[in-house]
C-alpha cells in the first residue's frame, strides 16, 4: 500500500466493529422475539394455523313420568362447500344438483365462487343422501350433522315443554329452565389449515368428543296430559271461550299430573317470526297470569276458620255456628251481597258446610272479618299466597295481595270470598291440595329426575313448604269439599260412587279497573277421594260466552277429567 | 529441494478455506430453506414443490461457475472495465422503464427480461458501483482527503440511487447509500466531510417518505404493527408469529406452519423468519455466525490486500454482503421499518446468488493475489 495503510487498516477493523455491533443488536432483537415473547407469539399464531368444527352434542330428550319420549332430537345433514378447495368445479355441481335435487346453475355458482370461505348448498339433508355424497369423496364438500328439535304431538303440553332456537338453545318452558342439562357439551374437531382454511391432510387433526345433553323426566302423565288437552278442546267448542285451562296436580306430593292451555302451539310449526303469537300461546299462563279466584276461594277461609276454632280462637266459628240469614252485610258503609237473593229461604241458617255447599259470599265476609286481618292474613300466608310456589318454571307469577299495612275491612271481606285478590291458578290448586292433603303447602314441580341413557344424574322428592292446618281439620274440610260435590253448587262433578270434592268459582273481570260486563273467569277446583285426596284438578274458562257459571262452565270438565283418571288407574268405586 | 519445494507452493497458491465453507454453508442452508419454505406455496401455485428448490438448484450451479472464473480473472484487467461496468449497469438500470424489457412486480418495476429468465439490475449496479468507486479511491488517494474526491465517489453511488429510487425499491437504494458511505469510510476520507455527507440523507428520508404514501403506512407499521394486524402490520406480525414459534431449538426442519402461506415472501425477502421458525434461536444464530465470519474474512482479505484497489475492493464487497444480511435481518426482526431485500446467498433469487457468489469469487481472487506476494517474500 502506497500511503497511510495504517488508517486504513483502522477503518477496516472500525467496520468489523460497528457489523459485529450491530449484529449483536439483532441477536437481542432475536432473543427478545423467540425466547421472552416466544410463547406469546406462538399462542397467537395457533390460533391462526387451526379451523375448529364444533361437534354438537345430542340434546336430551324430555320424557314424561312414564318414559314416554316427548321432545327429542333427529339429527339433520347439512351440506356446505369451500369452493377454494373444490377441484372440478362443473363435476361437482352437475353431481350434487341432482342428488340434492337443486339448480345446477345455482350449485354451479356456489361451488366456484372462490370469493367465499364457505356456502351452505342445503339444509335438512337425509342421511340416505348424504352417504351418497361422501361416496363421491368430492374435494371441497363437506357434511355437517346438526340436531334439530322433534316434539312426538307437536300441539301437546306445549306451554310447559317450551321450544328451542334454530340454534337448539332452549328459549322457553322446561327447554329454558334445563337448558343447561340438556344441551349437553360441545365438542369440537381441530384442524390444521392454511391462511384460507384449506385443511392440510398431512398434518394432525385433534378430535374432541362432545358430550351428550341429559334426558329430563317430567311428572307429567301424557295419558292425564292427553285428557286434559281433550277436555280442554271440548270447553272450547261447548262455550267458546278466549282459552280453557287446567291443571291436574299430586295432592300430596305436589307433582304436577297434567298442565294443559287450549289454544297452543304446535312446536314443530312455530312460528319464529311472529313473536307476538309465541308470547300469546307459548306462555304458561297458569303460573305467569294471574286472575280473581272468586269462590274457590273460599276453601282458603273456611280453613282458617276451623283451625282457628280448635286453636281456641274466640272469633273463630264452630263448624256447627249458624251465621246470619241476611244476603248482604254492610262493611264501612258499602254493601257487599250474596250471588243470590235469600228469598224463600234460601242461605237461611247456614252452617260453614251450607255456605260452603250455597257458596255464600255474607258467611266468608262474617268469617274474615272475624279473625281480623293479621290471623287472617297469617293464613294466606301460610297457603302461599301472594308469594311464588317455587316451581321449577321461569317467569311464575306472585299474584296479588293488598298488603296487609293497608288492608280496608272492605278489602278483607272480599277477599274472604276470593275478591280482591289475584292468584295464578297454580297458587291455587297448591293451597286447595294443602287444605285437603293433611294441612301440608308442598311446592309443586314439573321434573322428578335428570338421566343420562343410563345413569340418573339427580332426582327431586317432593318438598313441603310449610303446614298450614292440621291433618284433623284438613280432613274435616275435605268432607265438607266433598258435601258441596255431593250436593252443593259442585254438582255437576259429582260421580258416582267416588267421593270427589271441590268448589266452584265465578268472577267477574275487570278491565281499567272497573268491572267488565258479562266477562267472566269461570273455574272449579276439586280433588278425589276425600276422605284420602290423591288428585286435584283446576278447571278455569276464561271469558265463556253464554253460561258463565262455574258450575256450568267448568265443573263438568274437571268430572270427566276425574272419570277418564279413574278409568286410567282403574280406580274401584267407593264401597 | 528448496526450488521443488517452492515449485509446489506456485502451483499450490491455496485458498481460504473458512470463507469458502461459510459461503458453502450459506448456500446449503439456502437451498433448504427455499425448499422447506416454498415447498406449499410451490405445490399450490406451480403443481411442483420443487419448483424454488430448482431455479435456486440452477442460481447455485451457475454460481459455482461465476466463483470458479472471478477467482482466475486477472484483477487489473478487471479495473479497466470499472467505468464501462459501471455505465452498463446505470442503463441496465434504465432499461428497468423500457416497456417490454421491464418487469413490473407489486407496483414496482425492478426486473428485466424476458419469460422464464429476468435479473435485478440493481443487484449488478452494487458491485458495478463497488468497483468503480474502489478504482477511483485508489487511483486518486490523494483527493479523499479533499471534499472534490468524496463529492467524486458520492455521485457515483448518488446516480444509482435515484435511478433505484425510481423503480421504486427504498431498500436497494438504502442499501447502496449504506454501501456509499462505508467505501468513502474505508477510502480515508475526514470524518467532518463524511458527516456532511449524509447530513442531506438524513434530510431526504422525510422527502421520499412524503412522496410515496405507503412508505408512511410501513413506517406506522413497523412502530405499532399490531394496530393493523389485518392490513400494514401484516407481514411483520406474521414474521414474528415464525420467530416465536421457534423459541430455543425450533419446531424442527421442514415443520414450519407459517409458511402455509401465513408468511408473504416465506421463500425470498422472509426466509429468515422460517429459518428462525424452524432451527430456533441457536439455529437463527449459528447462521448470522456464518455471514459474521464470512465478513471477518472478507475484511481480513481486505487487509492483507496486495494493493489499495483491491483493499477497496474486498473491504467493498465485504460491506455490500454485511449491510444487506443486517438490512434484511433487522427487518425480519421488526428492527427497521420493512422493506424489500433478500438476504444474501439465501433468499430464493437465481441472480442475487449468482452475483454474490461471483463476488466471493473476487473475494478469493485478492486473496490468492496476496498469498502469491506472501509466497514471495518468504
Amino acid at each position: 500500500m502506497e500511503s497511510s495503510p495504517y488508517q486504513t487498516k483502522q477503518r477496516l477493523i472500525a467496520l468489523i466493529c460497528i457489523s459485529t455491533f450491530v449484529f449483536f443488536i439483532l441477536f437481542a432483537r432475536l432473543f427478545t422475539l423467540q425466547i421472552i415473547s416466544g410463547q406469546s407469539l406462538q399462542a397467537k399464531a395457533v390460533d391462526q394455523w387451526t379451523r375448529d368444527l364444533p361437534i354438537i352434542p345430542k340434546r336430551g330428550d324430555i320424557l314424561d313420568t312414564n318414559g314416554n319420549v316427548l321432545a327429542s332430537s333427529e339429527t339433520a345433514y347439512t351440506v356446505y362447500v369451500r369452493a377454494k378447495s373444490v377441484t372440478d368445479a362443473e363435476f361437482v355441481a352437475k353431481n350434487l344438483s341432482s342428488l340434492l335435487q337443486l339448480d345446477y346453475e345455482g350449485v354451479y355458482d356456489k361451488v366456484s365462487n372462490k370469493g367465499v370461505s364457505e356456502v351452505t348448498l342445503k339444509r335438512q339433508v337425509d342421511a340416505e343422501v348424504v352417504d351418497k355424497i361422501r361416496n363421491f369423496n368430492f374435494n371441497g364438500v363437506y357434511v355437517a350433522s346438526e340436531p334439530s328439535r322433534v316434539y312426538t304431538y307437536g300441539n301437546f303440553l306445549s306451554q310447559v315443554l317450551g321450544y328451542v332456537s334454530v340454534d337448539n338453545v332452549g328459549q322457553s318452558g322446561i327447554e329454558a329452565y334445563y337448558d343447561k342439562y340438556l344441551k349437553g357439551i360441545k365438542g369440537q374437531i381441530l384442524t390444521q389449515s392454511d391462511l384460507v382454511g384449506v385443511e392440510l391432510k398431512d398434518k394432525e387433526t385433534l378430535f374432541q368428543p362432545g358430550i351428550d345433553g341429559l334426558d329430563v323426566v317430567l311428572t307429567i302423565d301424557s295419558v292425564i296430559q292427553s285428557v286434559v288437552e281433550n277436555v280442554m278442546q271440548l270447553i272450547m267448542r261447548m262455550h267458546n271461550p278466549k282459552s280453557a285451562k287446567a291443571i291436574v296436580m299430586d295432592v300430596e306430593t305436589g307433582e304436577i299430573l297434567a298442565m294443559g292451555i287450549t289454544p297452543g302451539l304446535d312446536l314443530n310449526n312455530l312460528p319464529r317470526d311472529d313473536m307476538q303469537t309465541l308470547l300469546d300461546y307459548g306462555r304458561n299462563t297458569l303460573l305467569t297470569d294471574i286472575y280473581e279466584p272468586g269462590s274457590t276461594f273460599k276453601i282458603v277461609t273456611a280453613a282458617a276458620d276451623l283451625q282457628e276454632y280448635k286453636n281456641g280462637n274466640s272469633k273463630a266459628f264452630s263448624d256447627k255456628h249458624v251465621f246470619g240469614s241476611s244476603n248482604y252485610r254492610i262493611i264501612d258503609g258499602s254493601k257487599i251481597s250474596c250471588w243470590t237473593s235469600h228469598n224463600n229461604g234460601r242461605h237461611s241458617n247456614q252452617t260453614l258446610s251450607d255456605a260452603l255447599n250455597n257458596s255464600c259470599n255474607p258467611i266468608f265476609t262474617d268469617i274474615a272479618l272475624s279473625l281480623g286481618k293479621s290471623t287472617f292474613y297469617k293464613y294466606l300466608d301460610l297457603f302461599g299466597l301472594g308469594k311464588t310456589t317455587g316451581i321449577d318454571f321461569s317467569g311464575e307469577q306472585s299474584g296479588i295481595l293488598v298488603p296487609q299495612t293497608s288492608v280496608t275491612n272492605g278489602d278483607l271481606a272480599r277477599i274472604g270470598f276470593g275478591q280482591s285478590i289475584a292468584v295464578t291458578p297454580l297458587q291455587l290448586i297448591s293451597a286447595v291440595c294443602c287444605a285437603v292433603n293433611g294441612g301440608l303447602l308442598m311446592q309443586p314441580y314439573l321434573v322428578k329426575e335428570i338421566k343420562s341413557k343410563d345413569t340418573l344424574a339427580a332426582r327431586f322428592t317432593p318438598t313441603v313448604r310449610n303446614r298450614a292446618i292440621s291433618a284433623e281439620v284438613s280432613a274435616q274440610l275435605a268432607l265438607m269439599l266433598e258435601g258441596v260435590v255431593s250436593g252443593g253448587s259442585g254438582k255437576h262433578a259429582y260421580i258416582e260412587g267416588y267421593r270427589v270434592g271441590g268448589k266452584t268459582g265465578t268472577a267477574q273481570k275487570f278491565e281499567n279497573g272497573k268491572i267488565a260486563e258479562g266477562k267472566y273467569v269461570s273455574s272449579f277446583v276439586g280433588f278425589f277421594p276425600a276422605n284420602k285426596p290423591k288428585y286435584a284438578a283446576i278447571v278455569i274458562v276464561d271469558e265463556p260466552v253464554g253460561q258463565h257459571y262455574g258450575s256450568a262452565v267448568a265443573a263438568p270438565y274437571a268430572k270427566i277429567i276425574f272419570e277418564q283418571i279413574i278409568n286410567y288407574k282403574n280406580i274401584k268405586p267407593y264401597v | 529441494m528448496d526450488l521443488k519445494t517452492n515449485r509446489q507452493k506456485s502451483e499450490k497458491v491455496g485458498v481460504d478455506w473458512l470463507l469458502l465453507s461459510a459461503v458453502a454453508a450459506l448456500v446449503i442452508i439456502g437451498l433448504v430453506f427455499v425448499y422447506s419454505a416454498s415447498m406449499y406455496s410451490a405445490q399450490k401455485d406451480f403443481g411442483n414443490k420443487y419448483y424454488f428448490l430448482t431455479k435456486q438448484l440452477v442460481g447455485a450451479l451457475v454460481g459455482v461457475v461465476a466463483l470458479a472464473a472471478m477467482i482466475f480473472i486477472p484483477l487489473d484487467k478487471a479495473k479497466k472495465f470499472a467505468l464501462p461496468m459501471y455505465i452498463i449497469s446505470l442503463i441496465l438500470l434504465a432499461l428497468v422503464f423500457v416497456p417490454g424489457i421491464g418487469i413490473e412486480n407489486y407496483g414496482a418495476k425492478r426486473w428485466i427480461g424476458t419469460g422464464g429468465f429476468s435479473v435485478q439490475p440493481s443487484e449488478i449496479a452494487k458491485f458495478a458501483f463497488v468497483l468503480l468507486a474502489a478504482k477511483y479511491m485508489s487511483d486518486n488517494s490523494d483527493k479523499m482527503k479533499k471534499f472534490r474526491g468524496l463529492l467524486t465517489v458520492a455521485l457515483m453511488g448518488v446516480a444509482i440511487c435515484i435511478l433505484v429510487i425510481l423503480e421504486p425499491n427504498m431498500s436497494i437504494t438504502m442499501c447502496v447509500a449504506l454501501v456509499m458511505l462505508a467505501m468513502l469510510f474505508i477510502g480515508g476520507v475526514k470524518i467532518k466531510h463524511l458527516a456532511l455527507c449524509i447530513l442531506p440523507l438524513v434530510v431526504l428520508v422525510p422527502v421520499l417518505i412524503a412522496i410515496e404514501p405507503y412508505r408512511l403506512a410501513r413506517l406506522m407499521a413497523y412502530l405499532d404493527p399490531w394496530a393493523s394486524p389485518k392490513g400494514e402490520g401484516y407481514q411483520l406480525i406474521q414474521s414474528f408469529y415464525a420467530l416465536g414459534s421457534g423459541g430455543w431449538f425450533g419446531v424442527g426442519l421442514f415443520n414450519s406452519r407459517q409458511k402455509f402461506d401465513f408468511l408473504p415472501f416465506a421463500e425470498s425477502d422472509f426466509i429468515f423468519a422460517v429459518i428462525g421458525e424452524e432451527i430456533g434461536f441457536i439455529g437463527s444464530v449459528l447462521v448470522l455466525g456464518l455471514f459474521i465470519l464470512l465478513i471477518y474474512c472478507g475484511i481480513k482479505i481486505a487487509k492483507k490486500a496486495v494493493s489499495r484497489f483491491e483493499c477497496y475492493l474486498a473491504a467493498g464487497i465485504s460491506c455490500v454482503i454485511a449491510i444487506q444480511t443486517l438490512l434484511n435481518i433487522a427487518v425480519v426482526t421488526g428492527t427497521i421499518p420493512p422493506t424489500g431485500l433478500p438476504l444474501p446467498f439465501i433468499s430464493s433469487g437465481g441472480s442475487s446468488l449468482v452475483v454474490f457468489m461471483a463476488s466471493v469469487g473476487i473475494l478469493l481472487n485478492i486473496d490468492r493475489n496476496s498469498r502469491k506476494q506472501n509466497r514471495l517474500a518468504v
